[in-house]
């Protein structure tokens, strides 16, 4: 497995992919520390809070990720020489949504690390003292969970559809349009919690934060429960799929 | 080896129909047949790529999928070169390498081998088809296997790529592989494999040694301005068929018997040639009857 995981880590290092998507959601990161500090809504240190949960935009990268890393396998064929090398197919899909997972994270953190880089001077400048405990640290670690579990609900949904552009497109209209339209329609409205862009809100904003007027989010729990089953079912029926597909 | 192997493509095209077939280890095997026999298809089933509707495909008795190590074992190259465009051919093997376990040594042994040295560092989106052909090959050779299979390797090569082909695989049958090489092009093959497996839409046509399979088809073709004299002259058992205004198929004769008979009757020879059927002939005759 921590060869598979290597080799897939490989893949991603030998192309360019990887460097384009890093640099776009670290541009998301740096928006939006650089937005948030300076406004005039950070005043005392727990208002930081919502600046690192701001990243969140980078799901979108990470999602995208995780769609590019199963479907360029699908698109240029070169599904057949792994498969090959490992005919355990099961390894095969498990190793790819472990190493998405962890490129997600690590995407999450370089981002995190880059947004202190710039806050850090610029809170001593305003005189507000950084501390990384509570609500700013729960942020942090949901950024990083999110964008971990959009790069596996990414390799889920390439999984299921293969077909490149097809997934890119249906993937991002339903998180970045649908998703907002039934937050917006009263009658839908009840079912934007449990939508991966409401989910992923309540992980990563302070209680009460994020959500519109009138929305009722999950609890931070509810929120990571429901992530986790956007992101592992596709996966899962996508990997039972790869299992005993054909491939020509 | 392949038993009584039989897929279907959603549900109703019959790509491959009750097969059975055993390639001999030590041997080259030319798999050959018109594009849509089934080629392909047998061979995917064979790696595991494809589950079959019924019947066995085994290597060694063994499943593709039940190997440990498969790479070590069996080399494949499809016809498919799959390949992403923007990774550079060593970066592609260097993979293999991983995924397989195999030192990243390798890699650079078989770019070597397949003369890829100077052009491993490019990205395969710069090669020609030939190169990519080579690479696939480099692949298959990844894990110094005794069994290759290799689907059309052929395809998209020039004159000279073919000529290299043929004494790669000529080299590694005399390290005593077994390979399995595919081919539209029957005649292609005549010259480097021991025996073949003959596909038509999905069946065996025919299979054995090439020598075995071209026996007994020896002919001689005549040519002459007195057709009529030249066909007296031809003596039982040979029997002879006129074959245009002005040439003889003799049959059952060898061409210095032929010769000696025209010489006897006085009869003028522009053209004497001894032949033997090709495998192309030779598919044609065998499914002439069949495809109606």
């Amino acid at each position: 497995m921590i060869r598979l995981v290597r080799a897939e880590l490989l893949k991603l290092r030998t192309t360019q992919v990887w460097f384009w998507l890093l640099l776009a959601s670290l541009a998301v990161a740096v928006l939006a520390a650089v937005a948030g500090m300076a406004s005039d809504d950070v005043r005392v240190p727990s208002d930081l809070a919502t600046v690192f949960a701001n990243a969140n935009g980078g799901i979108a990268v990470s999602f995208i990720l995780g769609i590019l890393g199963i479907t360029t396998e699908f698109r240029h064929q070169t599904f057949t020489p792994t498969v090959l090398a490992t005919p355990n197919r099961w390894a095969i899909v498990s190793a790819k949504l472990l190493t998405y997972a962890l490129v997600g994270a690590a995407y999450a953190v370089i981002g995190i690390v880059v947004q202190l880089a710039i806050t850090v001077p610029w809170l001593a400048s305003k005189d507000i003292a950084l501390q990384l405990g509570g609500d700013v640290g729960h942020s942090m670690a949901g950024v990083v969970l999110v964008f971990t579990l959009f790069a596996v609900m990414g390799v889920g949904i390439g999984s299921l559809l293969r077909n490149q552009s097809l997934a890119i497109s249906v993937g991002l209209i339903f998180l970045l349009v649908i998703n907002n339209i039934l937050a917006a329609i009263p009658g839908t409205r009840p079912a934007f919690p449990y939508t991966p862009e409401g989910a992923m809100i309540a992980v990563v904003y302070p209680a009460g934060q994020g959500g519109g007027d009138d929305i009722e989010l999950l609890s931070r729990a509810g929120g990571i429960v429901t992530l986790l089953l956007w992101a592992l079912v596709p996966a899962a029926i996508g990997a039972a799929l790869t299992l005993n597909r054909d491939i020509t | 080896m392949v038993d009584d192997l039989t897929k279907l493509f959603g549900g109703k095209v019959r790509a491959v129909d009750r097969l059975s077939f055993t390639v001999e280890p030590g041997s080259v095997t030319g798999f050959l047949g018109p594009n849509g026999a089934g080629k392909t298809t047998t061979l995917r089933a064979l790696l595991g790529l494809v589950h079959p509707t019924s019947g066995t495909a085994t290597i060694g008795g063994v499943p593709y999928r039940q190997i440990a190590a498969p790479l070590t074992v069996v080399g494949a190259a499809l016809e498919s070169s799959a390949f992403h465009p923007a990774r550079t051919a060593r970066n592609h093997l260097r993979i293999l390498c991983t995924v397989a376990g195999l030192p990243v040594a390798r890699a650079d042994a078989v770019l070597a081998h397949v003369g890829l040295t100077d052009s491993a560092k490019r990205k395969v989106k710069t090669y020609s088809l030939g190169m990519r052909q080579r690479l696939s090959l480099a692949a298959a050779l990844l894990g110094d296997p005794h069994v290759l299979v290799l689907d059309e390797p052929a395809n998209g090569l020039d004159p000279e790529g073919i000529r290299w082909l043929r004494g790669m695989l000529r080299s590694l049958a005399a390290d005593g592989r077994t390979v399995l090489v595919s081919s539209h092009q029957l005649n292609e093959v005549e010259e480097i494999a021991d025996r073949v497996v003959i596909l038509n839409r999905g069946q065996l046509v025919t299979s054995g040694s090439i020598a075995d399979l071209t026996a007994g088809t020896d002919r001689v073709m005549v040519r002459s301005p007195d057709i009529a004299a030249l066909l007296a002259a031809v003596r039982p058992p040979a029997t002879a068929e006129q074959d245009g205004p002005e040439a003889l198929v003799v049959r059952g004769a060898t061409a210095a018997e032929v010769g000696h008979w025209a010489f006897t009757a006085g009869v003028e020879l522009h053209e004497l040639r001894g032949e033997r059927v090709d495998l192309e002939e030779l598919f044609f005759s065998l499914t002439q009857g069949g495809a109606a």
